[in-house]
C-alpha cells in the first residue's frame, strides 16, 4: 500500500430497498489513481453499493467520504460536480439521438457551451470510431461501441473517479480487452476506477486492488494479486460463503 | 377524384389536429408515465378560455393568446403540481384514476359555469372555397393543416436543434440515465407539461370552429389521440404524428366511401389490427431500460 489517502471511503454504510437492507455496514477504502475491482456473488449488493455512492439510493446510516468531503446522500448532479461519474450495467445510451448528441449530454454538468464542444472534439480524437459515427443514431452502434461511447461520455467531465458496473457483459472477448485497456489507460492518467465484474479473474488481472463483497459486507480488501491467489475466492465463486472458512479444504 | 382530394385534405387537416393532441399525450407518457385520460378535455377547455376572453372584450387574436397562456398555467403548471406530482408517488394507476376524475371535473365545470350549449367559435380565416387540383377545398382545412404542420415543425426543430430540446428527448427516452448524467429531469418534465398545454390549446383553437365549442368535445378527441398514440407506437413522437394523420385520413375516407354508420368503429378496427400485428406500434421500439 502506498501512503496516500484513499479517494473514496465507505464507513459502515447501510442502504437498501424498502424494508430490505442490502448494504449491511459496508466499509471500503478506495485508493486514488488505481483500479479496484469489486467482486462477490450475485445479489451481494455490488450494484447497490454504486447506487448508494452515486446518490441514487438513500444511505440510511454510515458515511461516504470522497476527496475528504462527506458526500452521503448528495444528488447525482452534485457528485458529477465533485468529480464522480457512474456508468451503470447494461445499455446506457439514448438510442434515438446521434452519437455526438449522446456525448454532448455527458457535458450538461458543464456550463460553458464552448468548453463542451472542445471536449467532445478531444474525446473524438481519442476514440476515432466515435468521430466516424458522430452523426449516426446511437442505436446503430454495436454493444462494444456503445460501451465505449458511455465511457467517452463519462470522460467529458474529466472525472477523478469512475464507477463502472459490469462493462464486459454481452461483449465479445476482443471488445472486453478494448474496454479493459481503456480503463487501464485511465488509471495511468491518474483516474481512479472502481469496477464491478462477474468476469472476476480477468478483471483482477488488470486491477491494483480487489474488494470482496458478500451479503452487503466487505469480506476482503487487498491487493489484486493477493486476492487472485486466495483459495477462498474460488470457493466463493463456486457458490459457498466466506462465513464458513472451516469448509475450505 | 376531385372529391377524393377534398376528403384527403380535410382528412389530413383532422389528422394533423389529432397528431398535435397525440404528440402531447406521448410526451407526457414518456417523461412522466402520465397516461392523461383528460387529454380530450384538455383540448375542449382552451376554446372556452378564448371565448371568455372575447366576452371580456378582447379581440380574437388577443383572446387566442390569453387562451394559450391560461392553458400553460392551468393545463401545464397546475396540472403537474396539483394532480400529477402528488399522485405519481402512489403509482401509475392512482394517477390514471385522477386524470379520469379530472376529465369529468373539467367537463362538468364547463357545463355548469359556462354553458351546456354548443358555442360558435371564430375561425382563423373567413371560410371560403379554393380550387386545388380540380377539387374544391375549404380555406379552413388548408389553414388548419398549415398551422398544425408549422406547430409540429417548430416542436421538432426545438427538440432536435437546441440543447434543452435534446435534454428533453433524453429525459423521455431514459429518465433514469438522464438523471445520472446530471440533466435537470424535473425541469425537463415540467417543460413537457408546458409543451403539451400549448399543443392542446392550439388544437382547441383549430378544431373548435369546425366542431363548435362544446363541453362534450373531449370525449371523441381524447379517444382519437389515445388510439393515434398507440397506433404510432406510444413511445415515439414521430409515431404519434403518423398515427394521428392515418386516423384522420381513414376516418374521413371511410365515412364517405364505406358508411358513416361505422365511422366510430373504424379507428378501433385499426387499433386492433395494429395491436395484433405490431404490438409496439408502427414506429415504436420495444422498451428496454436497464437502469
Ligand atoms: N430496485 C430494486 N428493488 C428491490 N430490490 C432490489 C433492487 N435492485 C436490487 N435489488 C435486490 O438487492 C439485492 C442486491 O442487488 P445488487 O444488484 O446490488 O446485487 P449485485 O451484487 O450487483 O448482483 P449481480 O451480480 O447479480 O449484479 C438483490 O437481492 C436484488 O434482488
Ligand atoms: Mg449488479
Amino acid at each position: 500500500m502506498d501512503g496516500r489517502e484513499p479517494l473514496l471511503m465507505l464507513d459502515r454504510v447501510f442502504a437498501g430497498y424498502g424494508k430490505m437492507t442490502i448494504l449491511n455496514g459496508t466499509t471500503a477504502s478506495i485508493r486514488p489513481a488505481a483500479i479496484t475491482t469489486v467482486i462477490g456473488p450475485n445479489g451481494a449488493g455490488k450494484s447497490t453499493m454504486f447506487k448508494a455512492v452515486f446518490g441514487l439510493l438513500p444511505v440510511r446510516s454510515g458515511t461516504i467520504v470522497f476527496d475528504g468531503r462527506d458526500i452521503s446522500n448528495l444528488p447525482p448532479r452534485a457528485l458529477l460536480d465533485a468529480g464522480i461519474v457512474y456508468i451503470p450495467q447494461g445499455r446506457n445510451i439514448f438510442p434515438e439521438l446521434s452519437v455526438r448528441h449522446n456525448l454532448e449530454l455527458g457535458g450538461v454538468a458543464l456550463s460553458r457551451q464552448a468548453e463542451i464542444a472542445r471536449r467532445i472534439e478531444a474525446v473524438m480524437r481519442r476514440f476515432p470510431m466515435l468521430q466516424e459515427k458522430a452523426d449516426q443514431q446511437a442505436s446503430t452502434l454495436s454493444g462494444g461501441q456503445q460501451k465505449i461511447l458511455e465511457v467517452a461520455r463519462g470522460l467529458l467531465l474529466k472525472p477523478k473517479l469512475v464507477l463502472i458496473d459490469e462493462p464486459s457483459i454481452g461483449l465479445s472477448p476482443l471488445m472486453v480487452r478494448d474496454v479493459f485497456a481503456i480503463l487501464k489507460d485511465l488509471r495511468n492518467n491518474g483516474v481512479t476506477v472502481l469496477l464491478i465484474e462477474q468476469n472476476a479473474k480477468q478483471a483482477l488481472q488488470i486491477s491494483d486492488y480487489g474488494l470482496v463483497l458478500e451479503q452487503g459486507q466487505t469480506r476482503i480488501e487487498a491487493a489484486a494479486p493477493q486476492i487472485l491467489a486466495d483459495p477462498r475466492i474460488a470457493q466463493l465463486f463456486l457458490g459457498g460463503g466466506l462465513l464458513q472458512p472451516e469448509q475450505v479444504s | 377524384m376531385a372529391s377524393f382530394i377534398q376528403l384527403l385534405i380535410s382528412g389530413l387537416a383532422t389528422g394533423a389536429i389529432y397528431a398535435l393532441i397525440a404528440v402531447g399525450f406521448t410526451l407526457l407518457w414518456q417523461t412522466s408515465q402520465t397516461i392523461n385520460f383528460a387529454q380530450g378535455e384538455f383540448v375542449m377547455l382552451p376554446a372556452f378560455f378564448v371565448l371568455a376572453a372575447m366576452n371580456w372584450g378582447a379581440p380574437f387574436w388577443l383572446a387566442a393568446l390569453i387562451g394559450i397562456a391560461a392553458a400553460l398555467v392551468v393545463l401545464g403548471l397546475l396540472f403537474k403540481l396539483i394532480v400529477v406530482d402528488p399522485m405519481l408517488r402512489y403509482g401509475v394507476l392512482p394517477l390514471v384514476i385522477s386524470t379520469i376524475a379530472l376529465s369529468l371535473l373539467l367537463k362538468e365545470s364547463v357545463k355548469d359555469f359556462y354553458s351546456a350549449q354548443a358555442q360558435a367559435f371564430p375561425p382563423l380565416v373567413p371560410d371560403a372555397d379554393v380550387h386545388l387540383f380540380g377539387a374544391v377545398v375549404s380555406t379552413q382545412s388548408l389553414v388548419v393543416l398549415g398551422v398544425a404542420i408549422a406547430t409540429v415543425a417548430a416542436l421538432h426543430l426545438w427538440l432536435n436543434k437546441t440543447r434543452t430540446g435534446r435534454s428533453m428527448q433524453a429525459t423521455a427516452q431514459n429518465p433514469a440515465l438522464a438523471r445520472i448524467l446530471g440533466i435537470p429531469v424535473q425541469r425537463m418534465v415540467l417543460y413537457t407539461f408546458l409543451v403539451n398545454a400549448v399543443l392542446v390549446a392550439i388544437a382547441s383553437i383549430l378544431i373548435s370552429p369546425i366542431y363548435l365549442a362544446k363541453f362534450t368535445n373531449g370525449e371523441t378527441l381524447g379517444t382519437a389521440a389515445f388510439i393515434a398514440a398507440i397506433i404510432g407506437g406510444f413511445n415515439q413522437v414521430r409515431g404519434a404524428i403518423l398515427g394521428g394523420i392515418i386516423l384522420g385520413v381513414l376516418d374521413n375516407l371511410s365515412a364517405a366511401y364505406l358508411s358513416s354508420q361505422y365511422r366510430g368503429a373504424f379507428p378501433l378496427l385499426i387499433l386492433i389490427a395494429v395491436i395484433l400485428c405490431r404490438p409496439q406500434g408502427l414506429l415504436g421500439r420495444v422498451e428496454e431500460r436497464t437502469v
